[in-house]
């Protein structure tokens, strides 16, 4: 009976979804099954299109991982979108000091410098929470503002290209730049990352003592106090981590994507990977899977833009409904059997 | 000569800061009311910008600027409803709640916004607050023209800020919003309808959101565009914190920011040869020092975030 109430309930959802969606292309003026075509045809019409749902999913997933830690040891990271702008800083700051590096230390020593950069950015609104007992979540999403405007600073100062008039850093060497996967598509060495990003947390949260911990600490402070695991040491720690993973993220979109610093690179990615965290469950696999559809939501709206004229920010308003109605899941079948007795009476 | 050009500078620097601090003392005096009764509203970014939407939509069609402030209130009221539904009925975690509202209404707002203006290159103007000016008082240098050669918002700010004050401090409703937010079990067995007590107040909150989203549109801008509120709301959530939510202390907490803010605007057209982005943070920064320093000073509302479900103990 249960088990038939959630089918039950997400269908309702699926339901819920696919109206709105109905109600807002007939709201623009477009063909509905153009529209749903269109969609479908963006994410597995071509080869180029599937590939960039992997190119997509690829900051989402690692930035959801890095969330994800966060929210497992109640370290609620809203600041993944700064601590992708650091990784990005970071990887074309450590090319910039050592550009003749080989590939083989070169990228490996990119994605470090990129998680340490990210951790630490994470790392002080977590050692603000853990010492001071400072509102993570209003923090990180201060320290957002604050990294989107120090990129701008020194894409236009330290690290602008003296040759280009644009603010933007000159191209990265060749050796930090990640091989692409499947020529002529976008697919980047970023993904294979990810999933390995995905097995290590895996691994990290459930098959290690300091993961055991960092869940418990997520589950009950007081009873993880009481059992001698410093709660504070482990809200920082998560901290770190989970803004390391999103620095990761900023890594792969500059040494995988776009070769070069410049702003606004990230369309959102730290915010959405936040949904991404949510929906996935906190757990690494969910997180990937969650990545994945959330790339392909998002790249069927650009093909439905495209294609029928319905403005991309649709996906923003399906991704905001997804969420509210799964936090509302288990009250929406009461919902409508409260209004079915109703109607009987 | 250069006196009056000095008080000129200082009167028009207080005056900014006077308008910046505004729409974060509205949005602060409601969510003040909704976390005062137990219910954490993050999601106040999103009120805050759909109430910009939608009194910039029905200001531009109308051309009225009341019919604008309403819609932009009616448009806060319906995302706090929203919020309030999904944690006090649904007694669901409130601050994902509250960022979740935060997407769909940047979605919601660019989508609508696209939709009725196509994609052009000029920006839509709507009719602005115009000022008007208090006869004699804003005749007094400095403080008369800062404080009484503004527009309706800023004196109904004024207003509003002492009616909350003296709501939630000298009535008997003020008390009940107290008891809900401190024991709800305790507010509940002395006969006080707790689930009624926090809608009202996440209804207040979306009032005042509303009118803080208006003020950014019919009152400073005129104009609106993507996520206009750029974080005003999280920022107004800091100014709650450290106003420790009380009214008159919200004020001063928004007065702050609010210096930050007109100090950018100050600083980029001054022309000193660094990029501009240097000052456009700068408000955030303060935000994060003010919250530093504010440390242990506020004490939050035992009750707030925590859903009442009545039949637990």
């Amino acid at each position: 009976m249960e088990r038939l109430k959630a089918a039950l309930s997400y269908i309702l959802i699926i339901v819920i979804i696919l109206s709105l969606a109905v109600v807002l292309i007939l709201s623009v003026g477009s063909d509905v099954p153009k529209s749903f075509m269109s969609f479908f045809r963006g994410i597995f019409g071509s080869l180029y299109g599937f590939s960039e749902v992997l190119v997509r999913a690829t900051p989402l997933i690692l930035a959801g991982l890095g969330v994800s830690i966060g929210f497992r040891t109640g370290f609620i990271n809203i600041g993944a979108e700064g601590q992708i702008y650091w990784g990005a800083i970071a990887v074309t700051t450590t090319a910039y000091l050592f550009p003749g590096l080989p590939a083989l230390i070169a990228i490996p020593l990119g994605i470090v410098a990129g998680f340490v950069a990210g951790g630490i950015w994470a790392l002080i609104p977590g050692y603000l929470k853990a010492r001071f007992g400072i509102s993570e979540v209003i923090n990180t999403i201060m320290f957002n503002y604050i990294a989107i405007n120090i990129l701008g600073i020194l894409v236009r100062t330290v690290l602008k290209d003296p040759e280009y008039p644009l603010p933007m850093s000159s191209k990265l060497p060749e050796g930090f730049i990640f091989p692409l996967l499947m020529y002529p598509t976008r697919l980047h060495l970023g993904f294979l990352i990810a999933l390995i990003a995905m097995v290590l947390v895996y691994v990290l949260m459930w098959k290690s003592s300091p993961g055991y911990k960092l869940r418990v600490v997520g589950l009950n402070q007081r009873a993880s106090l009481c059992s001698g695991i410093p709660v504070k040491k482990y809200i920082v720690f998560s901290s770190l981590l989970s803004g390391g993973f999103a620095g990761i993220a900023g890594v792969g979109e500059i040494a995988g994507i776009h070769y070069k610093l410049l702003e606004g690179f990230s369309p959102g990615f730290g915010y959405v990977a936040i949904i991404v965290a949510l929906l996935g469950k906190n757990n690494p696999f969910g997180v990937t899977a969650a990545g994945l559809g959330i790339a392909a939501l998002q790249v069927g709206s650009l093909s439905m833009q495209r294609q029928a004229g319905v403005p991309a920010s649709i996906s923003w308003i399906i991704m905001g409904s997804i969420v509210l109605l799964i936090l509302a899941r288990s009250t929406l079948l009461t919902f409508f059997a409260e209004k079915e007795k109703e109607e009987k009476v | 000569m250069i006196e009056t050009g000095l008080i000129a500078a200082l009167t028009a620097f207080l005056s900014a800061t006077l308008r910046m601090a505004m729409p974060l003392t509205l949005a602060g005096l409601g969510e003040t009311f909704s976390e005062k009764s137990g219910i954490l509203n993050i999601g106040l970014e999103a009120i805050m910008l759909s109430g910009a939407f939608f009194s910039f939509i029905i200001a531009f069609m109308t051309q009225s600027v009341l019919l604008g402030v309403c819609a932009g209130i009616a448009g806060g009221i319906a995302v706090s409803s929203i919020h309030a539904y999904l944690s006090i009925h649904c007694k669901v975690n409130q601050t994902i709640a509250g960022l979740a509202l935060n997407f769909l209404i940047i979605g919601l707002t660019s989508f609508l916004f696209l939709i009725v203006f196509g994609k052009s290159t000029t920006l839509p103007e709507c009719p602005v607050t115009p000022k008007i000016p208090i006869p004699l008082l804003s005749q007094i240098p400095i403080v008369g023209t800062v404080l009484f050669n503004q527009d309706l918002f800023v004196y109904f700010t004024f207003i509003a800020i002492f009616l909350a004050w003296f709501f939630i401090h000298r009535t008997e409703w003020g008390v009940s919003l107290h008891a809900v937010g401190e024991n709800p079990k305790a507010a509940d067995s002395a006969g006080l309808n707790v689930f009624r007590i926090r809608y009202l107040s996440t209804i207040a909150n979306g009032f005042f959101g509303g009118l803080a989203g208006s003020y950014l549109t019919l009152g400073l801008l005129g104009f609106f565009m993507e996520n206009i509120t750029s974080g005003k709301g999280y920022i107004a959530l800091v100014v709650v914190i450290l106003g420790r939510r009380n009214p008159p202390g919200i004020l001063l907490a928004a007065l702050v920011v609010g210096a930050a803010e007109a100090l950018q605007f100050r600083m980029q057209t001054a022309g000193i040869p660094v990029p501009s982005q240097l000052f456009t943070m700068f408000p955030y920064v303060i935000t994060v020092l003010v919250l530093f320093l504010a440390v242990g000073k506020s004490r939050e509302p035992s009750a707030l975030g925590i859903p009442y479900i009545r039949s637990k103990r």
